[in-house]
């Protein structure tokens, strides 16, 4: 008898025992599915997302400098955040947020509604006519803020060339603000329109018919039939504008930095600047919690309305 | 009556279209202007466009290495939101599982809260951990908004596919891994690519984490572009202008590619385009 057939009936052995258990393994992986195909994206929300910002929670409640340990801040309680509600720049800022948000997105509402109705209407060339009105949402935004500055600039710049005066329009505050506000207008207002155009498309052709054959003038329609139809897609375009303003920088960053005297200074911007320019963490951690604080309830606002839609 | 209507809405559109390209049109011109032609008083409106400045930023070493930056910084962060994300969208839309919609919920969250709360914190941990000004920290930036879309977009795009053919897998003896891998992803193929184009844009548009978290070595486009502006001789017009329409150039072709998906990537999914 040779070794190897002595060996080899344990190997059998070994063998289906292995493939049991194997059978085994994959039958509990294929338990463990769902579970191993959600943890990665689990693991890379709380390392890129969680972390960061309980890190951030902390840091507004101490005095930190950069060249402390990461956890050797002093905790001062409430005192970033005082310092703050006491700073006339950082109280501007807010009111400044507010105002911009609410007049810029209700222009991109009105003007979006009408570009969704026009490019509605069934007629020839309209694909290229959309497409040419999407292109400023499409662009790298500080780009097209950056042609907008060329084309404000005082001396050489085609708006002051148009209307023959040298108007310093970055360096006015209500110049500035009317600047800003244009830019951000024309950049966003196709990103409504597309939303509401997707929204048109997908409406019922019906009540339309029949309110047509009842005699009803378009403008009844629209304001009795296609409005309210439209409404969740109004909610959803309404919903990611305000947060989408309400985080403004790239354009204020390019047109105005936040200048001049602080006119254009929205919350972003006055984060950005305490925090990357004057290197006060603290402040800017305090200042970055007050915006996820006021857009964490704008969205579960907005997200409790679009549900009680739906439900009904 | 009809023609008169249709008239009034070509107008209207040709108008608005004029309006909006206009901004860039005229910008694409000053690109194609010498210095001299730029300071032109009243400006130039008819002129035999030059190459120059196009020729003189091509030339450039730091505008090429800001453009592998960005190429390398931007698709790095598309794979890695894919390879992560895609399976659990896919566990999003097939699997109940106990914090499911609070899991989707926090994405969504994520999505919504202002990018400079994250840039804050994130900017101290990795400036600790030493990351700071490297291309790691701008891939795992780009994923705070990277993976959330990716997500969002295939569910949506999972929901939509019918159960019959992994069940028919899973029924003749496929695991859910094989299911997933050889029956489920060819089928999401499209929906991938647009989630990838869709991010691809995102992550190439980014200014505000490329300029906190980049030196020169690894700033991306958009940063180096904004370096024109502040040049030690003011302001360079020809750089700044065509080093403006390069960067936008590859984004206007993506963004053709991915019309179709544009309006369910914009609005992360709430609304199907």
């Amino acid at each position: 008898m040779s070794g190897s057939d002595v060996a080899r009936p344990a190997m059998v052995a070994v063998r289906a025992a292995h493939r049991g258990t194997w059978a085994i393994c994959r039958f509990s992986l294929d338990r463990a599915f769902t579970a191993i195909a959600v943890l990665p994206t689990f693991v890379v929300m709380l390392g890129i997302f969680g972390i960061p910002l309980l890190f951030s929670l902390y840091l507004s409640f101490t005095g930190w400098a950069l060249d402390q340990a990461l956890l050797g801040g002093r905790f001062v309680g409430l005192a970033n955040y005082e310092d703050l509600l006491t700073d006339p720049a950082f109280v501007g800022s807010l009111g400044i947020t507010f105002g911009y948000t609410a007049a810029t997105v209700t222009a991109q509402m009105l003007l979006g509604l009408v570009i969704a109705l026009l490019l509605n209407i069934d007629l020839p060339y309209m694909r290229v006519l959309r497409t040419a009105l999407v292109v400023p949402m499409m662009i790298t935004p500080i780009v097209g803020a950056l042609c907008w500055k060329l084309l404000l600039e005082p001396s050489l710049g085609f708006i002051n060339y148009l209307i023959g005066q040298k108007i310093v329009w970055l360096g006015m505050p209500a110049t500035a603000l009317l600047s800003v506000w244009v830019v951000s207008v024309w950049q966003n207002t196709p990103y409504v329109a597309l939303i509401l155009l997707a929204g048109l498309r997908s409406l019922p052709g019906e009540p339309l018919e029949a309110a047509a054959i009842d005699g009803a003038k378009w403008r009844q329609s629209f304001w009795h039939i296609t409005l309210p139809l439209l409404r969740p897609y109004l909610l959803v375009a309404l919903l990611l504008r305000v947060i989408f303003e309400f985080r403004a920088f790239d354009n204020i960053y390019a047109l105005t930095g936040g200048g001049p005297a602080n006119a254009t200074m929205v919350l972003s911007m006055f984060t950005y600047l305490t925090s990357f320019v004057r290197f006060d963490f603290s402040l800017g951690a305090a200042a970055s919690w007050v915006m996820l604080v006021i857009s964490m309830v704008t969205c579960l606002f907005f997200i409790v309305t679009i549900r009680r839609r739906d439900a009904h | 009556m009809r023609r008169l209507r249709a008239g009034l809405v070509y107008a209207a559109l040709v108008t608005l279209a004029g309006l909006f390209l206009f901004p860039l049109l005229w910008v694409l011109g000053l690109s194609l202007k010498t210095r001299l032609q730029v300071f032109a008083d009243p400006p130039l409106f008819i002129w035999w466009p030059t190459l120059e400045n196009y020729v003189d930023v091509l030339g450039r070493s730091d505008f090429l290495l800001a453009f592998v930056n960005t190429l390398v910084v931007a698709s790095s962060a598309v794979t890695f939101s894919l390879c992560v994300g895609v399976p659990a969208a896919y566990a999003f839309a097939r699997f109940p599982f106990t914090g499911r919609s609070f899991l989707f919920f926090a994405l969504l969250v994520m999505r919504m809260l202002p990018p400079i709360a994250v840039l804050v914190p994130m900017y101290v941990l990795f400036s600790k951990l030493g990351l700071a000004t490297t291309r790691l920290s701008v891939v795992l930036a780009y994923s705070t908004f990277a993976l959330p879309l990716v997500v969002w977009i295939m569910r949506g795009f999972f929901e939509d596919l019918p159960k019959e053919l992994e069940e028919s897998a899973w029924i003749d003896g496929a695991g859910r891994y094989r299911a997933f891998v050889s029956i489920v992803l060819p089928l999401a193929r499209p929906g991938i690519a647009a989630a990838a184009i869709l991010c691809l844009q995102l992550a190439w548009n980014d200014f505000l984490f490329a300029a906190v978290l980049t030196n020169n070595a690894t700033q991306t486009l958009p940063v180096k572009m904004m370096s024109f502006s502040s040049g030690d001789s003011g302001v360079d017009w020809g750089g700044l202008t065509a080093s403006g329409m390069l960067v936008i150039l590859p984004v206007i072709i993506f963004s053709f590619a991915a019309q179709r998906y544009l309006v369910a990537g914009l609005s992360s999914g709430a609304v199907k385009g």
